[in-house]
């Protein structure tokens, strides 16, 4: 019975390309409906039609976008940083990508099933921030530094909750096993859920909660789309980028936003656990339904200031997770 | 205004560095550009620089003929159009003693304060979209699409309206128009209470105007502030109950005012002055007379006495005031507007002092300027 | 306890809030109550107000518009954008347009010029899918017209001859009925000079006078009953 995907090929180094190749297929398909989706709920929501004219429901809409993207000329603004204008895109992209291929899509699929599954995930998330910077410095435009700062400001702090909240949940999974049983491995959640028969959000709501509100903030959606407030910062730390490289971004942001999702469904809503259906198909309905919920509530709320975000953050949800995370470690220990 | 910010001036500059917001630049209202000083993302000051939009209005009225400056007026304050351009008209009747019909008159009346309430609502939408709910915006803009359809179907035009003549208004209006102006005012009491839910008690919206932007009286007073944020400052000073004109003593209304003088008073001032207009135009077309609208053709041609004329009115945004001089002949000697956004963006560098690069936003949505009205 | 109380109403707001746009996404979606009209798709039907570039008006007894070329409209235009002009026609008492051009690019659709025009033969068409693909697009609005330029001119000049014949066949016959009653006239005081003669009875006159008499007499009888029904009405004090 093969573990993960990779396993399924002999030499490990084609096993790792195929799984990329496929990771990159997979997401790129995925955001485009993905951006779909956004457009057209959001469009829905405001009593609109969204796309309608290319395919059917104007499904196809993102694709004549993305083809648009790609064969858009590619501006470099004459005061930019070259080399850190150039590789920012990809330094935002690539995390996301090796994000991506950490989770069990179902109960044996995955393509790598790692012990430290949950710290890479969220040690990835964190590589991003580099890229942001680097595009906000690079872009020598003061709305741009703007944002990157803020971004970096923001990301750094809500990581914290972000991680706190998780930790709880891996304490748990620790507590309730046996001595194999490995909290960081995403794997082992999803199958701990789906034995134990209950989703971890019933006895973790206070850590789910904070890992949405984190988990928006992570991502840079409203109402804490601070770094890219169109408003304030214009496009924020990718004001300057336009054509492919602005895709890069866009893309990024869209799987990061899937990952986070992906991340809750599996600590908190019992992954590919399910009746009836198939897993894989039980895994993506409930990352979906997350997804939606974020959009809902993208399309609904005014955005925060940067420095109630931040106080928010350092006085509400970091007290608050860390008393959840004692708690649970009480807990834990007297069962 | 604060002296000149010079940008060689690296010593006294200090950590501080400039941020040139606009005139292109996504939630500037038209083309408005603040040069701002930054410390860090903490206004320490900002310059409005104007003119971007300036299409010499009453330099052109000086070259044409009295009635000829009829289309510019709706265009001085493309958002409240109706008023500026009945105001002219009205102007033009004081100068020259011309009787206006009854029924004109409430015709005017409904018209305007659709007007305002489009102009309100049109607001309101900005406003929330400045601080970052998008969502709002397009529910503010279907209930204003209603009232443009309505002024369609009189005026002709949904934006820059030329309705008025001198002495009356180009087209009577139907039961229809009645039917359908007195339905939109039902339907917008309902739709109201949802922005009520949805908005003005949404906490994030809270933290974001309350107590930011704070503009006293006595700041209103010293930059001739009016209109909205001078009654959310607490002083009740509107031109239709200070000196009423046309025939608004005939109505009961009230002039909403508070005193908090922040984004939040002025949100709800505006929201208020929404139902008085809706009580207005209630009246006026409980009240609205028989009658024609336009006795006689405009008068094409004509030479007023020398003299001065000056006619004030309350427009959407403030005390708009028309000075007339004319010098005997058939073309004005010179108009000039007081437009109220020019002295309500006259006290945004006071008040934008200290607070944030996305207050900074809010705030100047707050007042509700229209660029081409203060650069005319 | 306050703050605790304004955390819960703050998260109730919150919700608050997706309840209505969840509402507003269900009547999109579920009872497909949409906002957006989709244009190119769906046409809208332009009221009677609407406003767009001006048109001669084509007038059913002419079967062609009225504009003289008095260049009023031009001179009032604010935006400069109207040029006008006229000739005489042979033949015809008005002057008639020849050239009437209009650059939309220009208009404000002020309406001065319908306004101004001595003969009403202006009026806003209801087109609204006016685009340019210049900075000056003109439109010239004799071209419907100058088709029928010829016919129009010959119907109007048969008209006008039609018309001055019937004038001048009026005035012959003011005047001969002038002269004949001048006649009789003359005729009646030879008559009535002449002694002995009978006075000329005349049915029709005498009929009338008759029926005045009648009226007249209904009306004082009607006033008498009036006056007599309201004494009655009213007591006298006497009696009381």
């Amino acid at each position: 019975m093969p573990d993960t995907v990779v396993n399924l090929v002999d030499s490990p180094a084609l096993g790792v390309l195929i799984g990329i190749a496929g990771v990159m297929a997979a997401l790129t398909v995925n955001v485009l409906f993905l951006v779909w989706l956004e457009r057209k709920v959001s469009a829905w929501i405001q009593r609109r039609m969204g796309p309608t004219e290319v395919g059917p429901f104007g499904m196809l809409q993102t694709i004549a976008d993305m083809l648009k993207l790609i064969s858009k000329q590619l501006i470099t603004p004459r005061h930019v940083d070259k080399p850190l204008y150039h590789i920012a895109p990809v330094f935002v992209f690539v995390p996301v990508v090796a994000a991506a291929s950490l989770f069990p899509f179902d109960e044996h699929v995955s393509l790598q099933n790692l012990d430290i599954g949950l710290v890479l995930v969220f040690a990835f998330g964190g590589l991003g921030i580099v890229g942001i910077f680097m595009a906000g410095w690079g872009s020598n435009n003061k709305y741009a530094l703007l944002g990157a700062m803020r971004a970096v400001a923001q990301n750094i702090s809500y990581e914290i909750p972000l991680i706190l909240s998780t930790l709880s949940v891996v304490l748990m999974v620790n507590a309730m096993g046996d001595a194999n049983t490995n909290g960081m491995n995403l794997a082992q959640v999803a199958s701990m859920q789906h034995d134990k028969g209950f989703w971890f959000v019933l006895v973790q709501p206070v850590a789910a909660v904070i890992y949405f509100i984190a988990a928006l903030a992570e991502t840079n959606r409203a109402p804490f789309d601070i770094p890219e407030a169109e408003s304030e910062l214009v496009a924020g730390f990718h004001t300057e980028y336009s054509g492919m490289r602005f895709a890069l971004f866009f893309f990024a942001e869209y799987s990061n936003m899937f990952i986070v999702a992906m991340v809750a469904t599996v600590l908190f809503f019992g992954g590919w656990s399910g009746p009836l259906l198939p897993g894989a198909m039980w895994f993506f309905l409930k990352t979906y339904a997350i997804v939606f919920v974020m959009i809902w509530i993208r399309w609904t709320f005014p955005r925060l200031r940067f420095d109630q975000l931040m106080s928010f953050c350092w006085l509400v949800l970091i007290p608050l997770s860390i008393l959840n995370l004692l708690v649970t470690a009480f807990i834990a220990r007297a069962v | 205004m604060p002296e000149e910010i010079r940008e060689d001036d690296a010593g006294a500059m200090g950590e501080s560095y400039y941020l040139n917001m606009g005139p292109q630049h996504p939630s500037m209202h038209g083309v408005l550009r603040l040069k701002l000083r930054l410390l860090g993302e903490e206004i320490q000051d900002a310059e409005p620089v104007i003119g971007y939009a300036h299409r010499a209005h009453e330099k052109m009225a000086e070259n044409r003929i009295w009635p000829m400056f009829l289309p510019n007026t709706s265009r001085v304050d493309y958002l409240s159009g109706m008023i500026y351009n009945l105001a002219y008209c009205q102007a033009i009747e004081k100068m020259l003693d011309i009787e206006v019909p009854e029924r004109a008159q409430y015709i005017r009346v409904i018209v305007s304060e659709l007007n305002r309430i489009s102009s309100h609502l049109l607001w309101i939408a900005t406003y929330v979209m400045d601080i970052g709910g998008v969502t709002p915006f397009l529910y503010l803009w279907d209930d204003r699409e209603i009232i443009l359809d309505i002024m369609d179907r009189v005026t002709g035009s949904r934006l820059t309206y030329c309705y008025g003549r001198f002495g009356g208004v180009t087209m009577d209006v139907d039961d229809l128009f009645c039917e359908q102006t007195s339905a939109f005012l039902d339907r917008l009491v309902g739709r109201m209470v949802e922005y009520d839910k949805l908005v003005r008690k949404n906490v994030i919206f809270i933290q974001r105007s309350k107590g930011v932007g704070v503009i006293d009286a006595d700041t209103c007073r010293q930059y001739g502030v009016t209109g909205p944020s001078l009654r959310a400052a607490g002083v009740a000073y509107d031109v239709r109950r200070a000196e009423p004109y046309g025939i608004y003593d005939r109505f009961d209304f009230e002039v909403p005012t508070l005193t908090e003088g922040d984004c939040l008073a002025r949100y709800d001032v505006r929201v208020r002055e929404i139902e008085e207009a809706s009580k207005i135009i209630r009246q006026a077309l409980r009240d609205l007379p028989g009658g024609l609208v336009m006795p006689e053709k405009p008068k094409k041609k004509f030479k007023p006495s020398p003299g001065e004329t000056y006619f004030a009115v309350e427009s959407a945004r403030g005390h708009f005031g028309m000075y007339l001089v004319s010098d005997g002949s058939e073309t004005p000697f010179k108009i000039k507007l007081r437009t109220p956004s020019f002295s309500n963006l006259a006290a945004m560098p006071k008040v934008l002092r200290g607070t944030m690069v996305a207050d900074t936003i809010a705030i100047v949505g707050s007042i509700d300027i229209v660029l081409p009205e203060i650069d005319r | 306890m306050r703050a605790v109380r304004a955390v819960f109403v703050g998260l109730w707001s919150l919700l608050v809030g997706l309840a209505i746009t969840i509402k507003h996404f269900g009547r999109t979606t579920i009872l497909r109550k949409k906002v957006t009209e989709q244009y190119p798709h769906e046409k809208p039907v332009m009221s009677k107000a609407y406003r767009s570039a001006i048109k001669l008006i084509r007038f059913d007894e002419t079967n062609s518009h009225d504009c003289v070329g008095c260049k009023a409209c031009e001179r009032i235009c604010p935006s400069f954008c109207i040029s006008v002009d006229g000739d005489k026609v042979d033949g015809i008492r008005k002057k008639r347009a020849t050239h009437f051009e209009m650059d939309f690019a220009l208009c404000s659709l002020c309406g001065l010029c319908i306004d101004a025009c001595p003969t009403d033969t202006l009026e806003y068409s209801k087109l609204y899918e006016e685009v340019g693909y210049t900075r000056h697009w003109k439109h010239d609005l004799l071209k419907d017209f100058n088709a029928y330029e010829a016919q129009f001119v010959a119907e109007q000049r048969a008209r006008e001859e039609a018309e001055a014949a019937e004038k001048a066949r009026a005035a012959e016959e003011k005047k001969a009925a002038a002269a004949a009653a001048k006649a009789a006239k003359a005729a009646e005081a030879a008559k009535a000079a002449e002694p002995g003669a009978e006075p000329v009875a005349d049915p029709a006159a005498d009929a009338a006078a008759e029926e005045k008499k009648k009226k007249i007499e209904a009306a004082m009888a009607a006033k008498a009953a009036r006056l007599a029904a309201k004494a009655a009405a009213t007591p006298a004090p006497e009696e009381s």
